[in-house]
């Protein structure tokens, strides 16, 4: 501790530079705590892990073929199999087309949703109950309903689009859980309206089993029982049947990493030249130093921790910034549009925060070696002469 | 007469630029004794630095040997030369060599923070070291707001701090007005008589070389000539 003053100093030598060079690291760590922070968010179960128990059944082709509702019998007949509810993505128009407008819109089965399949969902026991028993009625995500300042009994208009119905809807009340972007209305209300699949066809099943170990098994026997059919099915867990619409956008986390990687290489590089040419200016200093009395290893240990300490300096704001400024104003812009159901866990993680300071830490001894061992290995008598 | 704090026996310095030998020292014996003040006088390029680096220990000799207080330089390690130079030799710059990110108190506890000197210790030593060089009132003023003269009076300070035995300077007068100069010959002069410091001091002045017991001259790396001074001869008597 008693070399830091010395350290400390150095690194403010040149205030501009110093200043320059540790907004670069800034802006890099910004940038890369803010994109590993979005691509965990992304990745992430929204239920927080109460959610291992569920199944999600899909046609094996994809979202886009409906599966016949005569399965949903067959399903609850599995040993195992707690609960099954056909839900069906409506995909309607709220007001417009605008993004802050859109709500996810799902019908479910109200008698067993809350109470048996979504159980870690909190809502209220009345308002469940006033939604069993309307027909119309729909319960909102708290962050939807907040949003929309719906209050019970307002009615909403659904402009279907690929379901060609309108929905007209009343709002019962909200539920809290990890995703609240979506509403849920009655699998009946689709039933008895004049689409073609009304009480034919659903999107897919949500279903809940008995316990995770009973998982792997159930999935298998659902995919099995219906491999020969008409309607063959893909049973997905809950998270990979949320991590299959971020592989529908590419290998995002490939292109994140990437990205990140070539520009943690340049923001390395500028530290290097920073550190350098401020080594380069103090040969003779350097040299003095040494002439008092100080080792290589000491000389060494100085430039490298200058070099860490700039490269600190500039992550710490970084993260801090990302942490308490950026991602905060970035969840409060993206819940107003359609990619708000991502953000339910965009924070800076504790693994995030220990990442940025590897990086951090990394960068600078990465930066600082080479003029660090130059600077050391350099003899006393060449570093007097670049002035005498 | 004094024992010798320093014995040079037959050293040559050679350096090698490309393939071509440049010899810098020729064959230099010297001995300088204990609480001796010598002046390395002769023209540029005669080797006066070269032999003063020898004698620090931040150069190593081609040929011969060079004993310091008893000690071989040249069978110290690097790391041995280092903490050897640390506690016996104070080095002094013709360009004083001050750091200027640290104030003056700074400068001169530079050379403590290598030892194990608590805060309090090492800061009663800076003060002790700047109160004899005249400089108690400048213990936070940066070089950059000190005078030639007061700067190389920080880097006498920074030289004398860890009580050396030896102070080995290199034209300490060489970029001061004269009456700076006075006044740095003065200090050297005092350092050397009540505080029985070795000095070997590079000079070009006959003035300031004069304020030594003794005169050594060298040219194209070959001692020529040595004289007695009149403070030298008193000294002798």
């Amino acid at each position: 501790m008693k070399y830091f003053h010395l350290i400390w100093r150095n690194v403010f030598r040149k205030k501009l530079r110093t200043t320059l060079t540790a907004s670069s690291i800034f802006l890099v760590l910004v940038l890369i705590v803010i994109l590993t922070s979005l691509l965990q968010a992304m990745q992430s179960d929204p239920s927080g892990g109460k959610g291992a128990n569920r199944l999600v059944v899909q046609h094996a082709t994809g979202l886009g073929n409906f599966l016949p509702l005569s399965q949903r019998q067959r399903i609850e007949q599995i040993p195992g199999v707690v609960a099954v509810s056909p839900e069906t993505w409506f995909g309607g128009v709220y007001k417009d087309d605008k993004p802050e407008n859109w709500i996810g819109q799902l019908s479910a089965d109200p008698e067993i949703y809350f109470d048996k399949i979504f159980d870690d969902a909190k809502i209220d026991p009345q308002v469940n109950a006033e939604w069993k028993a309307t027909r119309n009625g729909f319960v909102a995500g708290q962050k939807i309903a907040d949003k929309f300042h719906w209050k019970k009994g307002d009615h909403i208009i659904l402009k279907g689009t690929y379901i060609p119905i309108n929905a007209d809807l009343v709002y019962i009340g909200p539920f809290q859980a990890g995703d609240e972007s979506n509403i849920f209305f009655h699998n009946e209300y689709l039933n008895q309206s004049n689409w073609f699949g009304a009480n034919k066809v659903t999107g897919l099943y949500y279903l809940k089993v008995d316990s995770g170990e009973d998982v792997p098994r159930v999935a298998a026997a659902i995919d099995r029982m219906f491999e020969n059919s008409d309607a063959p099915t893909k049973t997905l867990t809950e998270k990979q049947f949320q991590l299959q619409f971020m592989e529908m956008m590419g290998n995002v986390k490939l292109l994140i990493n990437g990205i990140s990687l070539i520009i943690l290489f340049a923001v390395t590089l500028i530290v290097a030249n920073t550190v350098a040419m401020s080594a380069r200016e103090r040969v003779t200093e350097i040299a003095v130093m040494r002439t008092l009395g100080f080792r290589r290893g000491h000389i060494l240990g100085f430039i490298l921790s200058e070099s860490v300490v700039m490269s600190l300096l500039g992550g710490i704001l970084g993260v801090l910034l990302a942490k308490f400024v950026f991602i905060p104003a970035l969840v409060a812009l993206g819940n107003k549009t359609s990619i708000s159901a991502w953000l339910v866990n965009f924070r800076v993680s504790g693994e995030t925060l220990l990442m940025a300071f590897v990086i951090s830490v990394g960068v600078g001894i990465l930066a600082g070696f080479v003029p660090a061992i130059r600077s050391s290995q350099r003899r006393i008598v060449d570093g007097l002469r670049q002035v005498v | 007469m004094s024992s010798n704090l320093i014995e040079i026996d037959h050293v040559e310095k050679v350096y090698r630029r490309d393939q071509i030998e440049v010899p810098v020292l020729n064959d230099i014996n010297l001995k300088v004794p204990e609480g001796e003040y010598v002046a390395l006088m002769g023209p540029s390029g005669s080797g006066k630095t070269t032999l003063l680096n020898l004698i620090a220990g931040i150069d190593s000799p081609t040929r011969g040997r060079i004993v310091i207080g008893g000690r071989e330089v040249g069978s110290m390690s690097q790391s041995e030369l280092a903490a050897w130079r640390s506690s016996s030799i104070g080095f002094i710059f013709q360009l004083y060599n001050l750091l200027p990110v640290l104030d003056a108190f700074e400068n001169v506890e530079l050379p403590l923070l290598l030892t194990k000197l608590s805060k309090n210790e090492r800061r009663k030593h800076v003060e002790t070291a700047l109160s004899i060089v005249g400089l108690s009132d400048r213990l936070d003023h940066y070089p950059r707001q000190l005078s030639g003269g007061q700067e190389q009076r920080v880097a006498i300070a920074r030289a004398i701090v860890s009580d050396p035995k030896i102070l080995v300077a290199d034209e300490p007068t060489g970029d001061l007005d004269a009456k700076s100069a006075e006044e740095i010959l003065d200090l050297l002069k005092r350092l050397n008589k009540e505080f029985g410091k070795t000095i070997v001091m590079v000079t070009h002045d006959p003035r300031a070389a004069s304020r030594a017991h003794r005169m050594v001259h060298l040219d194209k790396g070959v001692l020529h000539a040595e004289e007695l001074t009149e403070s030298g001869t008193m000294r002798q008597l």
